[in-house]
């Protein structure tokens, strides 16, 4: 069909204002944050009323438009490039917060709005909304359910699932379709608010989420430890889970990481072979206790223990994890970030193989990441224009994988499989599992018009 | 691919190193006037470096296409400030822009005024009375204040009347203090030359009231910002070469003076990196000088609410510098929480004069519910600005450089 042709149907639905055939806004939605190639759709439409949503979604369906949706563009696995062209539906102009209820502790949104300002929205009342993924400042709500993404907060506080109570969305017939609700037991029926999490585009359009809202813990407590052992650091991350202790935050950042962010950012940080940083919340006299025993165990590893005493302090022993990531990016032009998670008593092994991977293809990797949930992130640093370093890296990611399943992990703790790890998915979940996702997926989109390309 | 796409895309590529440094990450939507306004991709920085990109990768061949979104931009700096990557984004879109407009040529109207206004300096100090007798017939005066006229650009606006006798050639030379401690040159930029004269004024005699000695330009020669971001390269390191050359001259100053954070960064900072023009004289914003370098304290205390817009230009090393010494003369003071960009931009308020009011009416919201009737800042376009905006909502709200208070506050004192 001509772009022409194309244009005129949308703008029957979102205006003419709202759909865009130009070449250079084409190319503006054709990548997100992950390094592929992009590719152009045919055409990028921006709905203003989630009721367009089902018009634009059985349009495509009718005339087997492929339909890609897009929040923010920050996924970390191609999720959002239009493989096979057509439309990319944007939500961006969906960013109303309907309500916020403050007896029932809840939120509805639309699928446009930004995560941190709903998280401020809802800290105005007193509330606290906790899934705080590090893109928070940009990323949708639509994306964060589509993506389940984790935060700095998750070993506690869990991840978003946790906080989807109800997900309208649209089916590709362009029905509006609800699950969950404000109960809290709800067993009518399917799951279907779980369907959708996760789901990356591929079964439905998320319309409205409606999110469980929690009091603010009373008082935190901060400390970063410096390890001369980075094996000695993961052990402090086990035995610390061991002893029942669950801290809100429990990073962790390798000797590359620690040198990369003192060198571009001279925070004073020693030369050491890892450092933790742990942040336990809660009632205050029960923070003293956890706080004490983790001390104790700390210490009896050769950790080097600093605490927060101040706000601002706090703030300074943050520094460094804030910066991880912006300092490893300014080594090289090309930054992959990986996502291998494993079981959290494997977190020693994990840091030894991703070493040991690193030399093995002579490539520069730093690691940081959610220790207290197994969640690293072995961030490679390349250059993409230099085709044999990069064939180094295809094969060191490759074998990082293979090795995480090896430990009973997962390919992905919150970055999605999308386009980037579509390959290793079988092994990890099955064939079985694979043909129930596909048979899933047919009975819901027979003709394959969402995200197709992606995850099966 | 035509001949004149294969240049373009030729040239594009000088850029490859510097975009490659782009994570694709999206942190600048989150500071971004434009994106912050219309949550469109091709508004923000992640936007037009792919389509750069995506212009010299062969994605696409509408080069003007791409021009038009490099031109829907504020220049304000924002995205770079907050870039994880430390992407030289300013640098990449001013070279972008040349690139694409050396090949497909400038408009008429545009080559007009770079050439007339900006090349030649006398231009305006000769022709000046005339314009601004011009002015006074085109415009009327606005209802609030005087100074202020109201013009009708594309769109309605309050501006400053242009002065019939320049800063400059009131100015001009060299003014020596009493007990003088350090000599410096105070550069006032377009801005203060022929609207914002009383700012130089006080600049000039606050400074010699401490002690320091002044070289004020003869003539003014605009520091080439608006050739940048007009696409005008080479005549924008012109101007940077002709001030620094000048700089030169004058052996004996250590400091290089300004008010305006926009020629500042003009001439040194992004100077620097697209002129490849350094100084061995520091440069310093006038009020950071009179904190940080003469230690000045203040004994009055004004108590009017009083408020301040941090221009997007300024050392923001500094803001603290600022608001400390703003909060020494002003007893009831409390900067803006909206810390966004005011949406001035120059050319761009003139090109996108809807656009531009869109990205300031936040602020002034806030400035309104807050009941604030003393609004700082300093910078000259910040203040055309928000005087604007203010006067084009009823805002009851005086805009000004605090140097302005400064001088005042100490003629109160008897200098
Ligand atoms: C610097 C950086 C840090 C990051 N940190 C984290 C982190 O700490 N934790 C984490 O989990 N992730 C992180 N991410 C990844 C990413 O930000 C998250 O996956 C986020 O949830 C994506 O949100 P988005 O709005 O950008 O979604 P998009 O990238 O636009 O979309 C993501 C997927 O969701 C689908 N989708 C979007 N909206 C809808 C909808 N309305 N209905 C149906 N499907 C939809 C898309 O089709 C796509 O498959 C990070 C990314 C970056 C660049
Ligand atoms: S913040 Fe910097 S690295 Fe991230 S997308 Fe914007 S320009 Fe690129
Ligand atoms: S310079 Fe300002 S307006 Fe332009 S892209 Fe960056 S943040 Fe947006």
């Amino acid at each position: 069909m001509s772009k022409r042709r194309l244009k005129k149907l949308f703008s029957k639905i979102v205006g003419e204002d709202n759909c865009w055939i130009e070449e250079e806004i084409l190319a503006s939605y054709s990548y997100d944050s992950y390094p592929e190639e992009p590719v152009l759709p045919d055409i990028v439409v921006r709905p203003t009323h989630t009721e367009q949503i089902g018009e634009i979604i059985s349009l495509c369906n009718k005339m087997e438009i492929p339909l890609t949706v897009r929040g923010a563009g920050t996924n970390l696995s191609g999720g959002t490039v239009p493989l096979k062209g057509g439309c990319v539906l944007v939500t961006t102009a969906l960013n109303r917060i309907i309500e916020i209820n403050k007896d029932d502790m809840f939120a509805r949104v639309e699928p446009g709005v930004v995560t941190q300002k709903l998280a401020n929205a809802v800290e105005k009342i007193g509330l606290l909304y906790p899934p705080d993924p590090a893109s928070m400042k940009v990323s949708t709500i639509g994306g964060n359910v589509a993506e389940n993404s984790g935060g700095l907060r998750a070993l506690k506080y869990g991840v978003t699932d946790r906080y989807v109570m109800e997900v309208k969305f649209y089916d590709v017939d362009g029905n509006l379709v609800k699950g969950g609700g404000i109960p809290v037991k709800l067993v009518t029926g399917f799951n279907l608010k779980g369907l959708m999490i996760s789901s990356e585009g591929l079964l439905g359009v998320i319309s409205e989420v409606m999110l469980r809202l929690i009091p603010p813990p009373q008082a935190r407590k901060t400390l970063l430890i410096f390890f001369d052992d980075v094996i000695d650091a993961s052990s402090v991350v086990s035995e610390i889970i061991l002893n029942r202790i669950l801290p809100a935050t429990l990073e962790i950042m390798d000797n590359f990481t620690i040198k990369t962010v003192e060198k571009f950012h001279k925070i004073g940080l020693p030369n050491k072979d890892a450092l933790l940083l742990i942040e336990v919340d809660g009632h205050p006299a029960a923070l003293e206790d956890e706080y004490e025993k983790i001390e104790k165990i700390c210490k009896k590893y050769g950790g080097e223990v600093h605490i927060a005493k101040s706000q601002t302090e706090r703030d300074k022993l943050w520094q460094a994890r804030r910066d991880a990531l912006s300092s490893l990016a300014m080594l090289k032009p090309t930054l992959i970030l990986e996502d291998a998670t494993v079981p959290r008593s494997k977190v020693p092994d994990m840091m030894r193989i991703i070493q040991d991977v690193a030399k093995k293809y002579n490539l520069l990797i730093g690691t940081f990441g959610h220790a207290g949930d197994g969640n690293l992130h072995p961030t490679i640093l390349t250059d993409k224009r230099d085709k044999e370093e990069m064939e180094r890296v295809y094969q060191a990611i490759d074998e990082i994988f293979y090795r995480t399943l090896e430990l009973g992990g997962t390919l992905s703790g919150e970055h999605g499989i999308g386009i980037a790890k579509k390959k290793y998915l079988e092994k990890e979940i099955g064939t079985g599992t694979l043909k129930f996702y596909q048979k899933l997926k047919r009975g819901l989109d027979p003709k394959g018009i969402l995200n197709p390309g992606k995850v099966i | 691919m035509s001949r004149k796409l294969k240049k373009i895309v030729d040239r594009l590529k000088e850029l490859e190193s510097l975009t490659l440094q782009c994570m694709k990450c999206g942190v600048c939507q989150s500071v971004c006037p434009l994106y912050q306004k219309d949550f469109f991709e091709p508004s923000v920085a992640r936007g037009k470096i792919s389509l750069i990109e995506a212009l010299y990768y062969g994605r696409m061949e509408n080069a003007p296409g791409v021009l038009k979104y490099l031109d829907y931009c504020i220049l304000c700096g924002r995205c770079k400030r907050f870039c994880p990557s430390s992407v030289n984004i300013d640098e990449i879109f001013v070279r972008a822009k040349g690139i694409v407009r050396e090949i497909e040529g400038l408009p008429l109207y545009q080559k007009v005024l770079l050439k007339s206004l900006i090349g030649k300096s006398n231009f305006v100090t000769t022709f000046q009375p005339i314009v601004s007798a011009g002015f006074k017939l085109v415009s009327k005066p606005s209802k609030a204040d005087e100074e202020i006229r109201e013009v009708e650009f594309p769109i309605k606006k309050n501006v400053v009347s242009i002065k019939s006798r320049s800063f400059n050639t009131i100015y001009g030379g060299f003014h020596k203090a009493k007990n003088e401690k350090l000599r410096v040159i105070f550069y006032p930029g377009c801005a203060i030359s022929y609207m914002y004269i009383d700012w130089g004024k006080a600049v000039v005699d606050v400074l010699n009231h401490f002690g320091v000695s002044v070289y004020v330009p003869k003539k003014n020669k605009c520091c080439g910002i608006p050739a940048a971001t007009m696409g005008d390269v080479e005549l924008y390191k012109k101007m940077v070469k002709i001030n620094h050359d000048w700089f030169e001259t004058i052996n004996d100053a250590e400091y290089i003076i300004t008010a305006c954070p926009t020629c500042e960064y003009g001439l040194f900072d992004l100077g620097k990196r697209i002129a490849g023009i350094d100084s061995n004289k520091k440069h310093m914003d006038i009020m950071i000088f009179l904190k940080k370098i003469l230690n000045i304290e203040f004994s009055k205390k004004l108590n009017k609410r009083a408020t301040l817009h941090i221009p997007c230009h300024y050392e923001h090393e500094f803001d603290s510098d600022l608001i400390d010494e703003l909060g020494a003369f002003n007893s009831d003071f409390q900067p803006l929480e909206n810390q966004s960009c005011c949406g001035f931009g120059g050319t761009f308020s003139l090109k996108f004069p809807n656009d531009s009011k869109e990205v300031g009416n936040p602020k002034m919201k806030e400035v309104k519910d807050k009941d604030f009737e003393i609004l700082y800042s300093p910078c000259p376009g910040c203040v055309m600005q928000l005087t604007d905006l203010a006067m084009h909502d009823g805002i009851d709200v005086k805009v000004e450089h605090p140097i302005v208070e400064v001088y005042r506050l100490l003629k109160e004192d008897g200098i």
